[in-house]
């Protein structure tokens, strides 16, 4: 009933255009990262270049997703780590 | 191109493969071009072979199942009335051509069913519609001024006779319910209705 | 040298091919030298938007192959004098041309004409790729849709990738009414989410159907809507600064009313 008297006087919040704009936002969040498989490549490339400074880890098994929930859109990496490096990326800068 | 006289059947798809569509030798049809057409349609007799994308295909050699009683000897043409009967070829065609398909045939064209918008027949001899001709035809595609094209609902997006080239005028216009006949009459293409028992009936190419 | 432009859109059945003869209709009615482009190998269209079909008798294919010259495949309209059309082939495949042909072919009719218009087909495959191939620019059509919007992102993300930029928008099919209940996405809405420059808005006009039955493009119509919008497209393409259509103006019964009594 109220449903439909919110309906009637319009300025509705859930009219079923802002549920299709809301809709939209969320697929073309996951289709424009979608887009670019290459540019996945780069962040996985640069963010072992990063991580090996510090630890060694399995590129191999490196995973890096882009995972959509409900509302929301996350960047997931799944890193499996070989050994931490002792010497930190500071000495290799001066050696 | 080179004529299929003699082997049964032969169709210009088949040709795809003796001569390269691009770059291959041009039909001698190119030589009888005559000065009454236009050098703009000259090259239209140069058809394009077997580059369809949904096309029909007939095999070389393929047999009709016969019965056992029916021997299939080869006619023998002693006296002329019967040899008169006998064409080259003629394929007979069971059903609707569609949009995007194309016919191409070394001989006659026989359909049992429509011609629809978008698709075409090209034929070498006649073509005979037995339903609605709605489709682009073109009948003596090699050149054969003789060359008729026959429907009972002949309203084809354009029409082609040998080297003539004849489309719908524009606007409406009544179209009769009878069959009716396309052929090349005094240099221009005219509509007739379809008549049975006329002397040029029979003499068909 | 002429403008070579893509009206592309990824879904199909949103009105690129409308757009295209209408656009190119009224750029012809304003007195340039225009070529509408059909690239949609294997489902022709645009030759029966425009009523012009029965005078096919080479396509692009025949042209980008060799088989004719450039000249003696392009169509004169019947109503425009600088009006013409390149049809697609109906009875081949699309792989039939490559971008590399249409580019040459663009290119040259860019030498001759003030507009070349290129109807893209559906989906974002090899007609699509061959399709941008030559333009230098590009207008995207859409409609107040969900699947319509997003293939809309999709094809401008291609685009730009394509090198061409800043791509206009056409939004297609628009009704006010519902626009003013909140059940369809309006203009801005639309803007909102794609980020482009628009062309223009066409409201639902259901003469869009009259006129396509008789191969007739709206525009030729003084009292249709779309086509009064496709005008407006046709003069901001070559430069002039016309406003948006006003598309409440005559919606609304109230605003009839007004209208018919005189209080407007």
């Amino acid at each position: 009933m109220l449903e439909f008297l919110l309906r009637v006087f319009g300025k509705n919040s859930s009219s079923s255009k802002n549920v299709a704009k809301e809709r939209l936002r969320l697929v073309l969040v996951h289709d424009r990262a979608d887009v670019s498989p290459q540019l996945l490549e780069e962040l996985k490339e640069d963010l072992i270049k990063v991580i090996s400074n510090y630890m060694e880890i399995d590129e191999s098994a490196l995973e890096v997703n882009l995972d959509t929930s409900d509302n929301m859109v996350a960047l997931v990496a799944n890193i499996p780590v070989i050994r931490m490096k002792r010497t930190a990326k500071r000495s290799e800068k001066i050696g | 191109m080179k004529k299929a006289k003699g082997s049964k059947a032969k169709t210009l798809f088949e040709q795809k493969e003796e001569t390269d569509i691009m770059t291959g030798e041009t039909p001698d049809i190119q030589n009888q071009v005559t000065e009454e057409m236009p050098a703009e349609l000259a090259s239209i007799l140069d058809l394009e072979v077997g580059e369809t994308g949904n096309r029909i295909e007939f095999e070389e050699g393929e047999k009709v199942p016969v019965p056992e009683k029916l021997s299939f000897k080869p006619l023998v043409h002693k006296d002329p009335w019967q040899q008169a009967f006998v064409d080259e070829n003629t394929i007979l065609i069971k059903r609707t051509v569609r949009s995007g398909q194309s016919i191409q045939f070394d001989g006659n064209v026989v359909v049992l069913g429509d011609v629809n918008p978008g698709s075409e027949i090209v034929a070498s001899g006649n073509i005979i519609v037995m339903g609605a001709l709605r489709g682009v035809v073109h009948a003596g595609a090699t050149g054969n001024k003789e060359a008729t094209v026959s429907a009972f609902k002949l309203q084809p997006t354009q029409l082609r006779i040998a080297n003539h080239i004849t489309r719908a005028p524009d606007g409406d216009y009544l179209s009769p319910d009878h069959p009716e006949t396309a052929r090349i009459k005094d240099g221009i293409v005219v509509i007739e209705v379809y008549q049975l028992g006329q002397d040029r009936q029979t003499k068909i190419c | 040298m002429g403008e070579v432009i893509v009206i592309t859109s990824g879904k199909g059945g949103v009105g690129k091919t409308t757009a295209t003869a209408n656009i190119g209709t009224a750029l012809a009615a304003l007195g340039h030298k225009v070529v509408m482009v059909d690239t949609d190998i294997g489902l022709r269209n645009l030759d029966v938007v425009l009523g012009l079909e029965n005078r096919i008798v080479y396509d692009i294919v025949d042209v980008t192959h060799g088989n004719c010259r450039l000249k003696q495949a392009l169509i004169k309209d019947k109503r425009f004098e600088g009006l013409h059309l390149l049809p697609a082939a109906q009875t081949k495949d699309k792989t039939a041309v490559n971008p590399e042909q249409m580019r040459e072919l663009c290119s040259e009719l860019a030498k001759q004409f003030d507009y070349v218009i290129i109807d893209c087909p559906a989906g974002i495959e090899q007609g699509f790729k061959n399709a941008i191939a030559g333009a230098e620019k590009a207008i995207v059509v859409t409609t107040p849709e969900v699947s319509a919007v997003r293939d809309a992102d999709r094809i401008i993300g291609l685009l730009e990738s394509a090198e061409l930029r800043d791509p206009k928008l056409i939004v297609n099919r628009i009704r006010p009414l519902m626009v003013k209940k909140g059940d369809m996405m309006s203009m801005d809405d639309i803007i909102d989410i794609l980020a482009v420059n628009v062309l223009g808005i066409v409201p639902e006009d259901e003469m869009i159907v009259v006129t396509t039955n008789k191969g007739e493009p709206a525009v030729l119509d003084n009292y249709s809507r779309a086509g009064q919008a496709y005008r407006n497209m046709a003069r901001r393409i070559t430069g002039e600064e016309i406003p948006l259509m006003d598309l409440e103006a005559d919606t609304g019964f109230m605003n009839k009313l007004k209208k018919l009594i005189g209080f407007k």
